[in-house]
C-alpha cells in the first residue's frame, strides 16, 4: 500500500471526527434556534468570537467524549515497523486493525492522530476539574474574607500572597515529586482543599432554604452523601464501592494545580466581593435582616459571575498550559500518556526531523487554549452589553 | 608504549590457550586481546600471537595545537575512588593517569606501569612501575605511591568506594590487607592476592582507578597533583570544565600525545536537542555520547559517527522477595510475552544485538551458545492464569532516561498487547536510584565488563550488595565460584551453560539487548573514536 | 510614605521566613535526603552508607535545629575528625580546620548563605552571577516585549471593533496561547536548524555564511551576547508575555477612548493622532504599567523553560538544576531573592500607579 496524501489524510480525519461533526452541528443548531432564551450562554452566539471560541472548545469537549469511537488504533500500542512513520503511512502488517497512521507514528511506534484525540480526554479530565475545585475555594475563602473583612481577611491574604509569592515551577518541583508522593504531605492537603467543595455546598444549600427544613434536610443531606462519598475516593481513596479513586500520581499532580491556582480566584473574589458589598442590594439585604452567608453566596456571588466566567475559561486554559510545563520537566505525569504536555515534551527533540509527533498536540494544546480565550473575549463582551 | 621486548615463549600459558580459541573461532579478536594483555602480555606481543601486526595507532601525522570542544556532563567532582560516572574521570583524566588502559580494540595497555605480569594460578601480580614518570609539583613516581593507592582503594570505610569492591582479594575487614602489596624495589610491586582473580588488572583500568599523590586532599580540581601533561584552568559544574597543556611540567610520554592546547568539557544539559542546536551553531566540536534518533541527526549534520560493540546492557528484572515476583512461573510467563528483538528494534533503534534473558554477552569469551528461547503470548497467558494471576496488574518501573523509558514501555506494551494488564511507573534519575535494589519490577543499566563472570558475581550470587535481582540458588553459587577459578575460558564455557540455563529456567531478567554505543566528532577530530567504557582520552586526539 | 515602605518590608521579612521554611521542611524529607545522599556520595551506595554520609555532614539533626543553624540562631554542628581536625558547618563555610578557630554559628544572621551541593561553590559566588545572567535576558525581554505590546494594544483600542482591532487582538490572544516550550521549539526547527526551516534555503541562496541563522543553543551568550545566539530565547518570552499586557493596554485604550474629554478633544477638532499620543496615551497606559510591574514574577516561569531549554546558565536555570539535585541551601537562597523579586516589583507597581495616577494617594 502507498503513503496516504495530504487531502486523503484529512480526509480520512475528517470522517474519523464523524460524531464529533454531529455533535457539534446538533448544539449549534439547538443553540441558535433558541438563543433568546438561553441568558448569557445565548448572547455568546451573537458574538462571532464567542462562537468560534465555544466552537473550537465543544470540538475538543466532544472529541474526549466520542474518543473511544474515534481513535483508529490503541494509543499505547507499539507497532513493528512503525517508529517515526510519516503521516499517511500504511502498516506494514495490518491484520485488522485500521490500515494507516493517520498522522504518523511517533518515536515509540505509536499512532500519534490516537494519541492526540485520547490526550484530549487526559487533558480535559483534570484541567476543568481543577480549575473548578480552585474557583470553589477562592470563592468560600474570598466571600468572607471581603464581605467579613479584619483578621480574618489579613490573615488569609497573607497565606494567599505567600503561595503567589512562590516561583510556580519551584513548587511544582517541591510538591511533584515521587518523594512526596511517600509522605501524607499530598493526602493531607487534598483532604482540606477537597473538602471546600461539600462545605461549598452545604453552605450554599443551608443559607438558601435554612428556613424550610424539609428541603434543607433533604438538598443538604444529599450533597453531604455525595460529596463525602466523592471526597473519601478522591482524597484518601477509601471510597467503600470503588467509584471515585485517584492514583497517587495524579492525586499530586492535582493537588499541586489547585494549590498553585485558588490564591489568584481568592484575590479576584475577595476584590469583587469589596466593590460589590458597598452596593445598595446589599445593603438592602443587610436591613432586611438576612444572614452573611446568604448575602454572600446569593447576593454577592451571582452578580459577581461575569468576571468570574470569564476568569474560569482563561483559567482553564492557563492550567492546560501549566500542565504541559510540568511534562516539559518531567514532573508527574503518567508514563506512556498520551496527555498533550508530556507528548509535545518527548516529540520536540525530534522536531526538525519528525515534526508531525510534536506538532499535531502542539496545535491540538494551542486550539484548545486560544479556544477558552476566544470564548472567555466573547462572554466578556456580552456580559459588558447588559 | 611498546617498548617491552617480550618473546612468546614467556608469555603466560593462559594467554596462549586463549589465542588458539581465538583461532579456533571460540573467542572474538577483542576479547582475546582483552585477555591476554589483561595477564600482561604486551599488545603488540598479543597481536603476535595471532599472527597480526598491532595496527599503527595513527595514520597521518598529528598536528599540534587548536581547542577542543566536547559535550559532557560536568559532575560536581570528588576523590576519584568514589566516581560513579566517567564523566567525573574524563574530566580529570588529564593530570590523574592510571597504570593500566582499556582501548578500544580491547587491549589493556600499561600507562604508569612499564609492564606487569602474573604468576600461573593467578594469585600473584608483579608490576613495573614506569621509570621517569614525575609528578607535576617535581616528585618522581615511585612504588611507594602506588602502594599508597592500593590502600586508598581498598578502604571501605569510605562511602561510595567502589574501588573496595573490585579489590577483595587485597582486602581484610574493610582495609587493604597487611601482607597484600608489597613493595619490593623503587619500582616494582607485588600484589599477593587471597583468592585467584584473573579480573584485577582489567579492575586497575575502570575509571575510578585513577593515581593520585600521596599529599592529594580528595579534590581533584582544587589540588591538581597528577602525572599527565594538562591541568585544570576552570571547573564550574553543571557550565564547564576547562583544561589545558601544563606548560610547567614534562610529561613522561612527551612527543607521543597531547596535541591539543585545550580542551573545553561544555555541559548542555541532559536534552540532546540542546546539542544538536549547539553542534549546529557550531560551539562543539565533539559528543560525550550520542543516542537514539539523534545519531541519525548528528550524522545528518556533518559530524563522523563512530561506534562501539559492547556488553552494557538493561537488565529488567524481577526481585523475587516481591510478591507475585516470587513464583517462577509468573517471571517466565513475563519474558515469554515479549520479544526481544521487537525491544532492540522499538527500544533501542536496533543499535545492538538481541538478548537471550540471561546476563552473560556474545562477545565474552566464556559465553556458551543455547537454543533460541521462545516468545509465546498464549502460553504466557495460560501460564499466569493457571497460577492464579490472570487478571493481576503488573508494574514496571524505570528511570527516565530516554533509553530506560522507551524499552520499558515497549516491554509493557508487548506484555499489554498479549492481554496481560501492565502498568508503567517512570522515576527522576535521582530518585530512581534510592530503591533500585528492591523495587518489585524495574529496569536497572548496567555498564560493560570484560568478563562474563564479573556482572554475574556481582549482581547474581546470593547475598550480593547489588542482587537487586534477590536471586538465591546454592547450585548457581556453586557453579559461578567454579568459574572464577578456572582460567581456561574453553572449559569455563562448560560451566557458564549450565549457569545461563539456569539464570533462564528461573525466569531471573528479561534481558532484551546488548547495546552499541556511538559518539560523533566533527571531521578535524582525529583519533577520537567511541570508548566501550566511554573514556575520552583526549591526550592521544589532534585536531586538523 | 516612610511607615508604608517599613510596614512593607516587614511584610517581606516575615514572607521569606514562612517561604523558606516551607522549602526547607519539603526538601529535607527523609527521602529527599537520601537523594541527595546518593547523588553525592555515589549512585549505588548501600542504605547504611547512606546514614552515614548524613551523620557526618550534618544532616543527622533535627529538621528545626538544621533550619535554626541556616538562620544562624543555633550553632553550627560539628564533628571531630581528630585530635587537630575539626569538621563542621562552620569550619567548613570559612575552610577552616583547627578545633576551636571556627565561630559557633554561621547562617543568614552572620551573612553566610551556605554552600551549593551542587555547584560546588558558596551560594554567594552561585547566585548574583545568575542573577546578572537573567537580568540581561529579563532585560532584552522587556525591550523587546513592552513596546511591541504597548503598539499593538494601542492600535486595537483605538478604533474598537475595526478590522485592525480584530487581527490585533487575535494575534495577542494567539501568542498567550502559545507556551514557551512550544513557541522556543518551533523557533530552533525554523530558524536555528541546518536540516529544517529556513536556514538550508538562505544558506543555499549564500545569504548567510554559516550553515544556521540563529544558534539554537543560548550558552555561548554567557560570555559574549550577540544577536544571533540572544534573538530566540528573547523572542519566545517576549511572545509569550507579549499578548497579556497587550490585551489590557487594548482594554485600557478602548476605555479611555470613550472617555468625555476625548470626544470634547474630537469636538474641537484635533487630529486623531493627537488625540492618541497626546490625550488618551498617559491615561491608557496606568493600567499596562502595573500589569507589566506583575507580570515580571510571573515571566519567571517562563524563564526557566527558556533558559533550560536554550541551555543559558541563569537565575531560572540554576533554579530548575537546584530543585533537580535537592540543592537545599541554594534553592532556599533562590526562594529569598523571588519573595524580594516578587514583592519589590509589587510595591514598585503601587508606587508606581500612584505616581501616574494622581487621583490616588499611598496611606
Amino acid at each position: 500500500m502507498d503513503t496516504l496524501g495530504w487531502l486523503d489524510i484529512l480526509g480520512r480525519i475528517a470522517v474519523q471526527l464523524l460524531p464529533v461533526w454531529v455533535a457539534l452541528v446538533a448544539v449549534f443548531a439547538i443553540s441558535i434556534t433558541f438563543k433568546r432564551r438561553l441568558g448569557l450562554y445565548g448572547k455568546l452566539f451573537d458574538s462571532n468570537v464567542g462562537m468560534v471560541g465555544f466552537a473550537l472548545v465543544m470540538f475538543w469537549v466532544f472529541a474526549a467524549v466520542f474518543a473511544d469511537w474515534i481513535i483508529t488504533h490503541d494509543p499505547l500500542a507499539q507497532i513493528s515497523g512503525m517508529r517515526n512513520a510519516t503521516p499517511g503511512s500504511p502498516l506494514r502488517d495490518p491484520d485488522g486493525r485500521y490500515e494507516y497512521f493517520l498522522l504518523g507514528g511517533d518515536a515509540l511506534a505509536r499512532d500519534v492522530f490516537s494519541r492526540m484525540v485520547m490526550g484530549a480526554r487526559e487533558v480535559l479530565r483534570i484541567a476543568p476539574f481543577a480549575a473548578m475545585i480552585s474557583f470553589m475555594i477562592g470563592i468560600t475563602l474570598g466571600l468572607p474574607a471581603g464581605y467579613i473583612g479584619g483578621r480574618f481577611d489579613t490573615g488569609l491574604t497573607f497565606v494567599a500572597n505567600l503561595v503567589l509569592a512562590f516561583p510556580v515551577i519551584l513548587l511544582f518541583f517541591l510538591l511533584v515529586a515521587p518523594e512526596i508522593q511517600e509522605t501524607a504531605i499530598p493526602r493531607v492537603m487534598a483532604g482540606v482543599l477537597f473538602i471546600v467543595p461539600v462545605i461549598f455546598f452545604t453552605v450554599l444549600l443551608n443559607a438558601r432554604f435554612f428556613t424550610q427544613p424539609a428541603k434543607r434536610n433533604l438538598y443538604v443531606g444529599g450533597v453531604l452523601l455525595v460529596g463525602l462519598w466523592a471526597y473519601s475516593g478522591l482524597a484518601f481513596n477509601a471510597d467503600p464501592l470503588g467509584v471515585w479513586g485517584m492514583s497517587p500520581n495524579l492525586l499530586n499532580v492535582f493537588v499541586a494545580v489547585v494549590f498553585v491556582n485558588s490564591p489568584t480566584v481568592f484575590r479576584i473574589v475577595r476584590g469583587i466581593t469589596l466593590d460589590i458589598k458597598t452596593r445598595d442590594y446589599v445593603a438592602a439585604a443587610q436591613t432586611r435582616g438576612e444572614g452573611p452567608w446568604y448575602i454572600m453566596l446569593w447576593e454577592i456571588l451571582p452578580n459577581a459571575r461575569g468576571p468570574l466566567i470569564v476568569d474560569f475559561c482563561l483559567r482553564i486554559g492557563y492550567t492546560t498550559i501549566l500542565l504541559g510545563t510540568l511534562g516539559f520537566f518531567g514532573l508527574g505525569v503518567a508514563p506512556e500518556s498520551p496527555d498533550w504536555g508530556s507528548t509535545i515534551n518527548q516529540g520536540r527533540r525530534l522536531l526538525t526531523i519528525y515534526p508531525h509527533a510534536a506538532l499535531a498536540p502542539a496545535l491540538a494544546l494551542m486550539s484548545l487554549v486560544l479556544g477558552l480565550n476566544l470564548l472567555a473575549d466573547g462572554l466578556r463582551e456580552e456580559s459588558l452589553k447588559d | 608504549m611498546s617498548d617491552k621486548k617480550r618473546k612468546a615463549t614467556e608469555l603466560h600459558s593462559a594467554a596462549r590457550l586463549y589465542a588458539r580459541e581465538c583461532e579456533e573461532g571460540k573467542l572474538s579478536r577483542r576479547e582475546f586481546l582483552t585477555r591476554a594483555t589483561a595477564l600482561g602480555v604486551a599488545a603488540p606481543a598479543a597481536y603476535g600471537l595471532l599472527g597480526l601486526t598491532a595496527p599503527a595507532a595513527r595514520a597521518d601525522t598529528p598536528q599540534m595545537g587548536g581547542t577542543l570542544r566536547i559535550q559532557m556532563d560536568v559532575r560536581a567532582q570528588r576523590d576519584p575512588r568514589t566516581w560513579d560516572w566517567s564523566e567525573l574521570a574524563n574530566a580529570c583524566r588529564g593530570w590523574l593517569e592510571y597504570l593500566v588502559q582499556y582501548n578500544r580494540d580491547g587491549t589493556i595497555t600499561p600507562v604508569l606501569l612499564e609492564d606487569w605480569e602474573a604468576n600461573e594460578d593467578a594469585t600473584e601480580y608483579t608490576l613495573m612501575v614506569r621509570q621517569g614518570v614525575t609528578w607535576n609539583n617535581g616528585d618522581a613516581l615511585t612504588a611507594e605511591h602506588i602502594r599508597h593507592n592500593f590502600e586508598r582503594w581498598c578502604d571501605a570505610s569510605v562511602e561510595g568506594n567502589s574501588m573496595a569492591s573490585r579489590l577483595g582479594a587485597l582486602m581484610e575487614d574493610g582495609q587493604l590487607r597487611d601482607d597484600a602489596v608489597e613493595v619490593v624495589d623503587d619500582h616494582t610491586v607485588r600484589l599477593h592476592l587471597s583468592s585467584p582473580d584473573v579480573t584485577i588488572i582489567a579492575n586497575l583500568a575502570d575509571y575510578p582507578a585513577a593515581v593520585v599523590h600521596p599529599e592529594f586532599s580528595g579534590d581533584p580540581i582544587r589540588d591538581p597533583i597528577g602525572t599527565g601533561p594538562y591541568r585544570p584552568v576552570s571547573y564550574e559544574t553543571g557550565i564547564r570544565a576547562v583544561v589545558e597543556r601544563n606548560p610547567d611540567h614534562t610529561w613522561w610520554n612527551e612527543g607521543n600525545g597531547a596535541w591539543i592546547d585545550r580542551v573545553e568539557f561544555i555541559d548542555l544539559g541532559t536534552d540532546p536537542a540542546a546539542w544538536v542546536a549547539s553542534a549546529e551553531g557550531g560551539e562543539i566540536d565533539m559528543l560525550y555520547e550520542t543516542t537514539g534518533d539523534f545519531i541519525d541527526i548528528f550524522t545528518a549534520i556533518g559530524m563522523v559517527e563512530t561506534e562501539a560493540v559492547t556488553s552494557a546492557t538493561l537488565a529488567v528484572r524481577f526481585n523475587q522477595d516481591s510478591e507475585p515476583y516470587d513464583n517462577r512461573n509468573v517471571r517466565r510467563a513475563l519474558q515469554m510475552a515479549v520479544n526481544n528483538a521487537e525491544v532492540l528494534e522499538l527500544g533501542y533503534n536496533d543499535r545492538g544485538i538481541a538478548g537471550e534473558n540471561h546476563h552473560v554477552c556474545p562477545i565474552h569469551p566464556e559465553y556458551a551458545e543455547l537454543p533460541p528461547i521462545e516468545m509465546d503470548r498464549e502460553a504466557a497467558v495460560a501460564m499466569l492464569e493457571a497460577e492464579g494471576h490472570g487478571d493481576t496488574e503488573f508494574e514496571l518501573i524505570s528511570s527516565d532516561e530516554t533509553f530506560h523509558a522507551d524499552t520499558c514501555d515497549n516491554i509493557a506494551a508487548q506484555i499489554r498487547a498479549a492481554g496481560i494488564s501492565i502498568r508503567r511507573t517512570i522515576l527522576p534519575g535521582a530518585t530512581f536510584w534510592n530503591d533500585w535494589l528492591t523495587y518489585p519490577f524495574s529496569a536497572t543499566s548496567w555498564a560493560m565488563r570484560p568478563l562474563g563472570v564479573q556482572v554475574l558475581n556481582l549482581a547474581y550470587r546470593s547475598g550480593e550488595a547489588w542482587n537487586e535481582s534477590a536471586f538465591s540458588n546454592a547450585e548457581f553459587d556453586e557453579l559461578l565460584a567454579e568459574a572464577n577459578g578456572i582460567a581456561d575460558a574453553d572449559e569455563r564455557r562448560v560451566v557458564m551453560e549450565r549457569l545461563q540455563l539456569i539464570m533462564q529456567e528461573e525466569g531471573l531478567v528479561i534481558l532484551p539487548y546488548w547495546r552499541s554505543l556511538y559518539r560523533h566528532a566533527r571531521p578535524n577530530v582525529h583519533n577520537a573514536e567511541m570508548h566501550p567504557t566511554f573514556e575520552v582520552h583526549f591526550q592521544n586526539y589532534w585536531m586538523s | 510614605m516612610l511607615l508604608f515602605l517599613i510596614r512593607r518590608t516587614g511584610v517581606m521579612i516575615v514572607t521569606a521566613l514562612c517561604l523558606t521554611f516551607v522549602v526547607f521542611y519539603l526538601t529535607n524529607l527523609p527521602a529527599k535526603l537520601e537523594t541527595l545522599a546518593k547523588t553525592q556520595a555515589g549512585t549505588r551506595i548501600s542504605d547504611a552508607e547512606v546514614v552515614t554520609w548524613l551523620d557526618r555532614n550534618g544532616y543527622g539533626q533535627p529538621m528545626l535545629v538544621r533550619y535554626g543553624e541556616w538562620l544562624g540562631v543555633m550553632p553550627g554542628w560539628t564533628r571531630e575528625v581528630s585530635d587537630e581536625v575539626m569538621d563542621g558547618r562552620c569550619y567548613r563555610a570559612y575552610d577552616l580546620r583547627e578545633p576551636g578557630s571556627a565561630p559557633t554559628r554561621c547562617g543568614l544572621f552572620q551573612g553566610y548563605w551556605g554552600e551549593s551541593t551542587r555547584f560546588r561553590a558558596t551560594v554567594a559566588e552561585v547566585i548574583p552571577t545568575r542573577l546578572g545572567a537573567t537580568g540581561l535576558l529579563m532585560m532584552w525581554a522587556l525591550i523587546v516585549m513592552v513596546p511591541m505590546a504597548l503598539v499593538v494594544g494601542v492600535a486595537a483600542g483605538m478604533r474598537e471593533g475595526s478590522r485592525t482591532d480584530r487581527s490585533l487582538s487575535t494575534f495577542a490572544i494567539a501568542s498567550t496561547a502559545t507556551p514557551e516550550y512550544v513557541s522556543g521549539v518551533v523557533f530552533i526547527a525554523l530558524l536555528a536548524s541546518s536540516t529544517a526551516g529556513l536556514s538550508p534555503l538562505l544558506a543555499q541562496w549564500g545569504w548567510i555564511d554559516g550553515p544556521v541563522l540563529f544558534q539554537g543553543n543560548a550558552r555561548s551568550a554567557l560570555e559574549k551576547i550577540t544577536f544571533w545566539n540572544f534573538t530566540l530565547p528573547v523572542l519566545t518570552i517576549a511572545l509569550y508575555g507579549m499578548g497579556y499586557i497587550a490585551r489590557i493596554t487594548r482594554a485600557s485604550m478602548t476605555e479611555v477612548m470613550t472617555q468625555q474629554y476625548i470626544r470634547t478633544a474630537r469636538l474641537k477638532g484635533v487630529s486623531f493622532a493627537n488625540i492618541v499620543l497626546r490625550h488618551a496615551l498617559r491615561n491608557a497606559l496606568i493600567a499596562p504599567f502595573t500589569v507589566i510591574m506583575l507580570q515580571i514574577p510571573w515571566l519567571l516561569t517562563g524563564v526557566v523553560i527558556v533558559e533550560v531549554l536554550f541551555s543559558y546558565p541563569g537565575f531560572g536555570w540554576t533554579l530548575f538544576e537546584a530543585a533537580v539535585n535537592n540543592d537545599i541551601e541554594l534553592l532556599l537562597a533562590a526562594s529569598v531573592v523571588a519573595v524580594i523579586v516578587v514583592l519589590l516589583t509589587q510595591l514598585i507597581s503601587d508606587i508606581g500607579y500612584v505616581y501616574l495616577n494622581p487621583r490616588i494617594r499611598v496611606t
